[in-house]
């Protein structure tokens, strides 16, 4: 059985950030993986793209090339893109028990990406751009189920 | 546009604009749902509920947009929306100050997007009532 894996590639532009989320929630779904898990990957890849796009890309002309795969009880997101240097991994995370008017600003959308994922790293991507690789474990027992099903 | 919003009214101990999201709030949107409530503030509206229910997604800058408008409804100027978590300041100014602003509820917010809420600390901030009725008798 082929393993669940999806690709896309659209321009860098916001309102095309919502085809990210889709091949997403396609290749989770095809996991037959939680809805907690669902939601999580698609809330990472929607912050992870849109960074790109604002902090990367900065109204430059561009594209985004999502991948989307199980990869043995994980399912990897891989984001590439030709920007300048973004490392979200590099934002400092947002201190949640100092008081809000207290936190230093930025990085709603990344401290969001790592409370959804087990695992964020980014890498420079050779000819210039970004490679950010996003993994998230499956909800085992609904993995198992799936295969349980196939099985029968 | 991934975003439909429908207006209606309500009447509470208060007249309430109900504005129902319907899809998913991100970048590309979030700004129009915020001028939307700024012609609504424009038009007379003080007290406005926001209907989560059929919300399937909130990116960070639909929290943006939620301060935005609880600042739009104070009579004030909406956020920078570059400000990230600065825009979060001042209703946390407004909650410790003990002056919990009450002119904006929200209702029926699906798992996911409690999710993002509670992650953020906003969950603090808002009263997430379960249902549409129980969001109209807490204005």
């Amino acid at each position: 059985m082929a393993q669940p894996r999806g690709q896309v590639r659209v321009p860098a532009d916001l309102e095309r950030v919502a085809e990210v989320r889709s091949l997403v929630r396609q290749v989770v779904g095809d996991c037959a993986a939680s809805d907690p898990c669902e939601d999580d990957l698609v809330q990472a890849v929607d912050e992870a793209a849109t960074n790109a796009i604002v902090h990367g890309y900065r109204g430059l002309p561009g594209w985004l090339e999502v991948t989307a795969e199980r990869v043995d009880d994980r399912i990897v997101v891989i984001l590439k893109d030709t920007a300048p240097t973004f490392d979200p991994t590099a934002v400092p995370e947002p201190d949640l028990a100092v008081p809000p008017e207290r936190r230093r600003p930025g990085g709603m959308g990344v401290h969001l990406m790592r409370q959804a994922t087990d695992s964020i790293t980014h890498a420079p991507r050779p000819g210039g751009g970004n490679i950010l690789t996003m993994t998230r474990r499956l909800d085992k027992s609904a993995w198992q189920e799936r295969l349980k099903e196939i099985d029968r | 546009m991934t975003l439909d919003t429908r207006i209606d009214h309500a009447d509470g101990r208060v007249p309430i604009t109900v504005v129902t999201l319907d899809g998913e709030l991100d970048a590309s949107n979030f700004s129009a749902l915020v001028a939307t409530v700024q012609g609504l503030y424009t038009s007379g509206t003080r007290h406005l509920l926001l209907d989560l229910s059929e919300l399937r997604f909130m990116a960070s800058s639909g929290l943006v947009a939620l301060h935005s408008i609880v600042r739009i409804l104070g009579g004030e100027a909406p956020d920078d929306t570059e400000a990230g978590w600065n825009s979060l300041h001042a209703l946390s100014h407004d909650v410790a100050g003990g002056s919990t602003q009450t002119s904006v509820q929200l209702s029926g917010a699906q798992p996911g997007v409690q999710r993002v809420l509670d992650r953020t600390g906003l969950s603090r901030l808002f009263v997430v009532h379960p249902d549409r009725a129980a969001a109209i008798a807490a204005f």
